[in-house]
């Protein structure tokens, strides 16, 4: 599309540049801080200008926070989360939207409100959800007497237990259980054109083909978008990761924790050197992975449907 | 899913079986809240432990902070997969004592054949942390008090070569450091502990009723009586006249900050920040750290202890109490003391550990020099109900509370009196819900 | 909102949303019902003991002054970090958009923001906002009363909510863009064919085309500021100065975590999830009303 429109094109740049500028200053001082030394990073003043100990400061967070297995943790995790979380997403949004059943809104709801509290106001339980996923199940069948029952009838007594402490399992079902990617699948499927689902039906396409390939490869640029933001969410998470991995030494943990562990102690009665350049040289390498997963991502941006080229 | 399960129980029994091929060592896990290079320290006295036997093998975990360790222990503790043991910072210590979660410090080293003499623990650090009785059910760890830290090179300047002994003579000092141009004679960041706790203790005056707490939890909160308001006060107009500035993270520079880059000429710090300010101080600068000042005219007694202590939790198998024993016992020794002195500020808690310090020449010398007037400020006097310590249910919370309050007032949106009150109203709400949660219990 | 044309089949439908469901109701229900039975407890937090106390806690909680003036901080700081956040990230997405030079470097960077650790973020304006250090200092030297969020609550106020937006703007912008990028090709060169200039055809076909996608961003983006803000509040102000930046999930997360009292903390809460149940379905009620589906 030829379109000659300099002055909102100069306009366009100018929004462009603040809007990159202001995401550039906070990362400088991260980078200028990973720069500097102990000394020169406690002088109370804005650094602008980069020092030249980057490499040293990179190499003792690498070294103390063990950031090489680290990194691999949070890669297994976040890339399960955000593939777990973008396919039960598409599925839980086309059940809501494409099929009536008694108790939909209701479901929709349920699903919901799981965004309205913090993991922060409910992490005792939690941990113990954790340390054994079945619990709630066999409290369950405690409560309504099936447990009692079966004991009787075989003479097993039912304990189910099933640990999620320091598995990638553990780590990464509990973050999908929440509700962002089925509401933007389902504003999403609402926006799809009633006759699309006709022309499918008259192709013969039950609901599981319908979704695979009519619905999903419309939904690409969503689809990215979702990806991609997830994975981000699951790389930064945590607290879940601290509860869930207690086991340093065997299972590790991810690197965001190290990271926390790294940072110069806050607390009341004061000690420890206040080295935050190390602390600022492990956000950036822990910064790293995602950066490039988002320009690696980008190839997916592209106009949907009848994309003709310019 | 089913299969997940079976592979899960199939890890389960690998893990089970070559665990029991490597059995000869006892594992054993303490959970403790530091961070940064003191997080590496506690991870270094972790593994001298490790080698210094073959018999017990300690995982030490951070998890973060203080407060999320308190937390995950918790967390831990109720499903039924705690570690051993736990680092607690000073404030949870009444939280433990009520929890009947642990095992008793003395009853574990004795279960395992250990003979501690208590009465080696510096008096200031164990009354504090020791119940009613004065048993001490866990081992003070990392340990500090507070301090004054003053800037040689400036008070040579008003032809001063020591620090104020009494708050009087400090704010004089303040006034001399004005006149003689320095922008910031002093640097506070509203420290409750500070200002609050070690201003009480070393003036031996009360901060709550009952002991402050040790003799019941129905103890009130009681700064706005005493001298607390007059120091207060004495600050605001300090503040106003321009010798006090604020300086906080949201400053821009920290009092530890402003006091090493030679900003601020005074602060009231943490003997624990004696080696940070060598290591990130402006070059060439002459400081020096003191005992904090007391009111004229007034008897010196001895400051408190801040830092943790660590706790052994219950539910655990009989080795991995041997093995937490024997942890107990390398730690209390002198050698270790002298270990973790080095690594870090903190300073040893037992007699023992601080003679040996003394006589390895320690104290000798620069970085370390002035460090042992925190055992001194420690034993500046026999212990009164006064200074034993604090021992208030929600205390982290009535701290912040009194620094909301501080906040205020020195913003000018309260009188002194006012924002001191109303602090005390609030946190002897906190007081009134904890003693009505652990309703029936008596305080051990 | 409703489809015409649905499946006939609800059994499979049930299906498709079932794995949803056990997930939920695991991590989510069981933990949380768990907790929020404490509020009508008084709770110790080691176990052992907890007295029924009816709705002592709430009583306390509403009574309490501090406790109002965190709902209505709470309610300020999701309107103006939405505000905020989606009206940059909707400018800078449909600068990207318009697919000129170089957006590809662009639309990269815009994403940067949200893949930066909050504490990272949050320590970095901190030094921006610094009075003695940071960008105002030099204007802090002449008027020491012009900015400082050290005991100036609304200057605390302002720097929480830049930090978040623009963390958060990042969060808009991705979704924005892919919401444009769906809209096809053909639909805006027939509006052009027409005669309709770019800033037209924005207003009158882009915008109204992506509404779904405000109406989602603005649910979550208001649901979010209740509950990411934590971090960042922990990092640059602690919730000070004096409670002018202690929010409620804050408030809960100090209370209940380091206070250690659990039980007024699922009391709150409770409080919180009813409130933020009212403003989504609010929002269902009335705004999404006017969203053009398809």
């Amino acid at each position: 599309m030829i379109e000659r429109t300099p002055l909102l094109n100069v306009t366009t740049y100018i929004v462009l540049c603040i809007g990159a500028l202001m995401v550039f200053i906070p990362l400088w001082l991260v980078f200028v801080g990973a720069t500097l030394t102990v000394r020169e990073i406690n002088i109370p003043e804005l650094h602008l200008i980069p020092g030249n100990h980057l490499f040293e400061n990179l190499s003792a967070a690498w070294e103390r926070g063990h950031l090489g297995e680290r990194l691999t943790n949070s890669l297994i995790m976040s890339l399960g989360v955000a593939t777990g979380k973008v396919a039960m997403s598409a599925i839980t949004a086309f059940g809501l939207v494409y099929f009536r059943f008694p108790g939909r809104m209701l479901i929709f709801w349920l699903i919901f409100i799981t965004l309205m509290l913090p993991l922060e106001v409910r992490i005792v339980p939690t941990y113990a959800v954790a340390a054994n996923a079945l619990w709630p199940f066999q409290s369950i069948l405690d409560a309504t007497g099936i447990s009692g029952i079966i004991a009787s009838l075989t003479g097993i007594q039912l304990a189910l237990e099933w640990n999620l402490l320091n598995s990638y399992t553990g780590l990464i079902l509990p973050l999908i259980a929440t509700a962002t990617g089925t509401f933007l699948y389902r504003q999403f499927f609402l926006t799809v054109p009633d006759e699309l689902l006709e022309a499918a039906r008259m192709d013969g396409a039950g609901p599981f083909r319908f979704l695979t390939e009519f619905l999903i490869p419309l939904s690409r640029a969503n689809m990215a978008a979702l990806f991609t933001i997830m994975f981000l969410y699951a790389w930064n998470q945590y607290l879940w990761p601290l509860l869930a991995t207690p086991d340093r030494a065997g299972f590790g943990t991810t690197a965001v924790v190290e990271l926390k562990m790294l940072a110069p102690n806050v607390s009341t009665t004061g000690g420890g050197t206040p080295d935050w350049n190390v602390a600022m040289a492990g956000c950036l390498i822990v910064m790293l992975p995602p950066l490039l997963l988002v320009a690696f991502m980008q190839r997916y941006f592209v106009r949907g449907l009848i994309a003709t080229e310019k | 899913m089913k299969s997940k399960l079976i592979a899960t129980a199939a890890t389960l029994l690998l893990a089970a079986t070559t665990s029991a091929f490597s059995a000869e060592r006892v594992k054993f896990e303490m959970w403790h809240g530091l961070t940064g290079d003191l997080g590496s320290a506690v991870e270094e006295v972790c593994k001298r432990f490790n080698d210094s036997q073959t018999a017990y093998e300690i995982t030490c975990t951070s998890q973060g902070s203080y407060d999320n360790a308190l937390q995950n222990a918790i967390a831990a503790y109720r499903a039924k997969k705690n570690p051993t043991i736990v680092q607690v910072f000073d404030a949870g210590t009444l939280d433990l004592l009520l929890s009947e979660a642990y095992v008793p410090a003395g009853k574990l080293m004795e279960d395992n054949g250990y003979k501690i003499n208590w009465s080696d623990y510096v008096p200031a650090i164990s009354n504090y942390y020791a119940d009613s009785k004065g048993v001490l059910n866990s081992f003070p760890f990392n340990s500090s008090t507070a301090m004054l830290y003053w800037n040689k090179d400036a008070f040579a300047k008003i032809g001063k070569s020591e620090a104020p002994k009494t708050w009087e003579e400090t704010f004089e000092t303040l006034k001399a450091l004005k006149t003689a141009g320095y922008e910031c004679p002093m640097a506070w960041d509203y420290g409750v502990w500070q200002t609050m706790e070690q201003f009480s203790a070393t003036n031996n005056i009360p901060i709550a009723t009952k002991g402050n707490g040790y003799q019941g939890l129905d103890a009130e909160f009681s700064v706005n009586k005493t001298k607390f308001v007059d120091i207060i006060k004495s600050m605001k107009k300090a503040y106003d006249d321009g010798l006090v500035k604020i300086k906080t993270q949201d400053t821009g520079a920290t009092i530890v900050q402003a006091f090493s880059n030679a900003d601020c000429q005074l602060m009231l710090s943490s003997i624990a920040d004696h080696g940070t300010v060598g290591k990130t101080q402006k070059p060439d600068m002459q400081w020096d750290v003191a005992m904090l000042p007391i009111l004229a005219g007034g008897e010196r007694h001895n400051s408190l202890v801040g830092g943790a202590s660590l706790w052994t939790l219950k539910g655990k198998s009989a080795d991995e109490y041997k093995g937490a024993a024997a942890f107990f016992n390398f730690i209390a020794q002198p050698d270790a003391a002298l270990f973790f002195s080095t690594r870090t500020g903190y300073i040893p808690v037992t007699t023992s550990g601080f003679e040996f310090m003394k006589a390895q020449g320690f104290y000798d010398k620069a970085p370390y020099k002035g460090r042992e007037l925190a055992i001194a400020s420690l034993n500046a006097s026999r212990i009164t109900e006064n200074t034993r310590g604090i021992r208030l249910g929600g205390y982290v919370q009535i701290r912040k509370e009194m620094r909301d309050a501080l906040v205020e007032i020195f913003a000018n949106k309260v009188s002194v009196e006012e924002g001191i009150n109303s602090a005390v109203e609030r946190s002897n709400a906190v007081l009134r819900k904890f003693e009505k949660t652990y309703g029936g219990k008596q305080l051990p | 909102m409703e489809k015409r044309a649905t499946f006939s089949n609800a059994s499979i439908g049930v299906l498709f949303v079932a794995p949803q469901i056990l997930l939920v109701f695991t991590f989510f229900y069981w933990p949380t019902g768990a907790a929020l039975f404490w509020a009508f407890t008084l709770e110790r937090p080691w176990g052992g003991g907890n007295e029924w106390v009816g709705l002592d806690n709430f009583r306390q909680v509403f009574a309490d002054r501090a406790y109002w003036a965190s709902i209505t901080r709470s309610l300020v700081f999701a309107g103006a970090t939405t505000f905020l956040a989606m009206g940059f990230g909707l400018l800078l997405a449909v600068a990207c958009d318009r697919g000129l030079k170089f957006y590809q470097g662009f639309r990269t960077v815009f994403v940067w923001p949200y893949a930066v650790v909050a504490p990272a973020a949050a320590l970095a304006f901190r030094f921006i906002f610094a009075p003695d250090a940071g960008i105002f200092s030099a204007l802090v030297k002449s008027n020491p009363e012009f900015w400082n969020p050290a005991q100036n609550g609304y200057h605390a106020m302002v720097m929480v909510i830049v930090c978040y937006s623009w963390k958060y703007a990042a969060y808009c912008f991705i979704f924005f863009l892919a919401a444009l990028q769906a809209i096809p090709r053909s639909v805006i060169e027939a509006s052009a064919m027409d005669g309709a200039g770019v800033l037209r055809r924005v207003r009158d076909i882009q915008l109204p085309l992506i509404t779904p996608t405000f109406f989602f961003l603005l649910v979550i983006s208001i649901t979010d500021s209740f509950q990411d803000s934590f971090s960042i509040v922990d990092v640059m102000t602690d919730g000070g100065p004096a409670k002018a930046t202690e929010f409620m999930v804050y408030k809960i997360y100090f209370d209940g975590f380091r206070g250690l009292d659990y039980s007024g903390a699922a009391a709150q809460s409770i409080v919180l999830m009813f409130l933020m149940i009212v403003l989504t379905f609010f929002q269902f009620r009335f705004i999404e009303r006017r969203i053009h589906y398809s």
